[in-house]
């Protein structure tokens, strides 16, 4: 393996197309394998420090939440939804881009998803965990929480399934569960091949979890028919959850909030975090776990980074959209709010925003090398997503600071919300982390499949790349 | 029956495994004695075999019409069973009600579609099997049931078509 690393240590050894650099199937098992089993005492410092961080400020800090009760935190008259829906609305965003990545470039057959469509998937489920955990902080009394469930009971309430908290509910757990399948199909083979080549612990629990798989005719039609079904039928379940969070505020009659491309302008903006940080997850994967620059090479990011570029230029477009239609409709209070966003005491954070969203990729993503570079994909992606923040942290304290009732007007100071923030980031990384070590982070089998496929053609004098319809 | 043997013979490539499958054909084995079982899905039409039947795209229409009963009961059913009534507003507004059905009946079909795997691959199945650890490595192997008498005429066949091994495939434990 010393020479494997020896071999692939260098991007310049690299030829440019995964696809069309074939090493024999036994051989990247291996090195997923061992990408899988070498874990370093930094690996193991990092898990405990962010074990600690989930510890203290997740946990910890929920349950100073519930001990004292929702005075700790900064939510009152009139900003009830802080940071708590900032959260869960931001993390929905970053789910986004398992479904995107693997479901809609499989659709369009777009072979650079290949190598890490697994790697953005698992970033879906463990989003949305992050996203159901921040609905529940929001709740307060969260043990409590079956009385939300829509059951005729003995309080004599009867929650309706036509309110659009109900449709959140639902759209929400849709998507997790479709997404949490969705994730797990495509990684059966994989479990089969990591239950052929581990011993102990890790052969019983790959035993368990690879239910039997051989790769008969039979099973792969069953499993390639099924994900054919996943990847056209969830990307409509991705489109609608982000759609009807949107509608939480869209169906509000409040300043800011009431418009109508609220829908298409919320997925937009989940598909550019969500793209933006599954780049800037690649490039740690792919920087820290062993052999993984033989499977994230540069054209990856090239290809992200153009996705980048252009959900920055369709975030844009929706975005003056929404902010012209409710500008010159002259409403008095939409008139203030948006005073108060551009040059209120928080105007900095929508500039920056801005900045962030659309200046930086524009400037920069045009540009191959830099698109090619990971620390510069990294840190725009970073850039983008502290903007997908601050434009959610924009539509929620900040857009209901001002209101209908200017007797009311009042700043939104976060409390204990700080914390729990940090902690669902620590979690979410703490997760990501322990899964990369338990889950094959690449699909061996599909690059090997989309290998099978490549070729180089002769057409007149030119040298091209050919891919073949195999299914 | 007691005169059959089950063999098993490993190639490297798709296209002597191919190949072996037309010999088989051609000695008068048939496909439902044939089965071939690889670490990537080789298409049907690749190894010149029959197309495999499934019933997921069925499981998941009959998931997707459960879901939009469901969906329908929930959104359409409760209401009249326990309706909430608030001046000016329908009992059963069209709608939400669409957008609870279509949450529903996606659910309904995906869920469907992944136990469709389960039922269709008879899923979880921990008894032994035939099967060899290199096919996760990228070899084909295919399995096929003879009379104990073609039994050597086979393997030699197999062999001369570019099987690395063929042997008396045995189930183990995976």
């Amino acid at each position: 393996m010393a020479e494997m690393e020896g071999l692939y240590a260098s991007e310049n050894e690299h030829s440019e197309h995964l696809m069309l650099d074939p090493l024999p199937r036994g051989q990247m098992n291996a090195m997923v394998m061992e990408s899988m089993h070498t874990t370093t005492w930094k690996f193991w410092l990092v898990a405990a420090i962010l074990g600690a961080v989930v510890l203290v400020c997740l946990f910890g800090s929920w349950g100073y939440l519930i001990s004292e009760g929702m005075g700790v935190a900064g939510v009152n008259r009139p900003v009830y939804w802080g940071i708590f829906l900032v959260n869960t609305v931001f993390w929905i965003g970053i789910s986004h881009a398992g479904t995107f990545v693997s479901a809609l470039l499989r659709v369009f057959k777009a072979e650079f998803r290949r190598p890490f469509t697994r790697a953005a998937e698992l970033m879906t489920t463990f989003g949305l965990a992050q996203a159901g955990l921040s609905i529940f902080m929001h709740m307060g009394r969260v043990w409590l929480f079956y009385w939300l469930a829509p059951y005729p009971n003995a309080r004599g309430l009867w929650p309706n399934f036509h309110s659009p908290l109900s449709w959140d509910f639902l759209a929400i757990n849709t998507y997790l569960l479709a997404s949490t399948m969705y994730l797990f199909l495509p990684l059966i083979p994989d479990l089969a091949m990591a239950r052929d080549r581990s011993n102990g612990w890790r052969k019983k629990l790959y035993r368990i979890l690879a239910m039997g798989f051989r790769g008969t005719e039979g099973e792969w039609t069953h499993l390639r028919t099924a994900m054919n079904i996943f990847a056209f039928a969830i990307l409509l379940v991705m489109f609608s959850v982000h759609t009807i969070v949107s509608w939480d505020f869209a169906a509000a009659m409040r300043p800011g909030w009431s418009s109508t491309i609220f829908g298409p302008y919320f997925v937009i903006g989940a598909l550019q975090s969500g793209i933006a940080a599954v780049a800037m997850v690649l490039v740690v994967v792919r920087g820290t776990m062993k052999n993984m620059k033989y499977f994230i090479r540069a054209e990856v990011f090239d290809s992200l980074g153009k996705l980048m570029l252009i959900i920055s230029m369709g975030w844009a477009y929706f975005f003056f959209n929404d902010y012209l239609v409710q500008w010159y409709n002259g409403d008095k209070f939409t008139d203030i709010l948006f005073h108060f966003h551009e040059s209120g005491p928080l105007g900095w954070m929508w500039l920056l925003m801005l900045v962030f969203n659309v200046l930086v990729p524009w400037l920069t993503l045009w540009n191959r090398k830099i698109r090619r570079n990971p620390v510069l994909i990294f840190t725009i992606g970073l850039l983008i997503n502290i903007a997908m923040y601050i434009e959610r942290y924009v539509i929620i304290p900040i857009s209901l600071t001002i209101n209908r009732m200017p007797f009311t007007w009042k700043s939104y100071i976060p409390g204990v919300e700080i914390w729990l923030t940090l902690g669902t980031f620590a979690f979410f990384i703490l997760l990501y982390m322990m899964a990369s070590k338990i889950i094959p982070l690449v699909p061996v089998w599909e690059v090997q499949e989309g290998q099978m496929a490549h070729s180089l053609v002769k057409v007149g004098k030119a040298t091209v790349k050919s891919v073949s319809e195999l299914e | 029956m007691n005169d059959t043997k089950t063999l098993l013979a490993l190639f490297g490539d798709i296209d002597p495994a191919a190949d072996a499958v037309e010999a088989l054909h051609g000695f008068g084995i048939e496909d439902g004695d044939i089965n071939v079982i690889s670490g990537i899905p080789v298409t049907e039409p690749m190894l010149g075999r029959p197309h495999q039947w499934t019933n997921v795209p069925r499981l998941a229409l009959g998931g997707a019409l459960a879901g939009f009963f469901i969906g329908l009961f929930l959104s359409v059913g409760t209401p009249l069973l326990y309706p909430i009534h608030v001046g000016g507003q329908p009992i059963v507004p069209i709608p939400p009600s669409i957008i609870v059905i279509f949450e529903m009946t996606m659910l309904g079909m995906l869920v469907t579609t992944f136990l469709g795997v389960f039922l269709d691959s008879q899923f979880p199945s921990y008894k032994p099997k035939e099967y060899v650890p290199e096919i996760s490595d990228g070899k084909i192997a295919v399995l096929f049931s003879c009379t104990k008498e073609n039994e050597k005429k086979l393997m030699d066949m197999m062999v001369k078509l570019g099987a690395e091994s063929v042997v008396p495939a045995e189930a183990q434990s995976l």
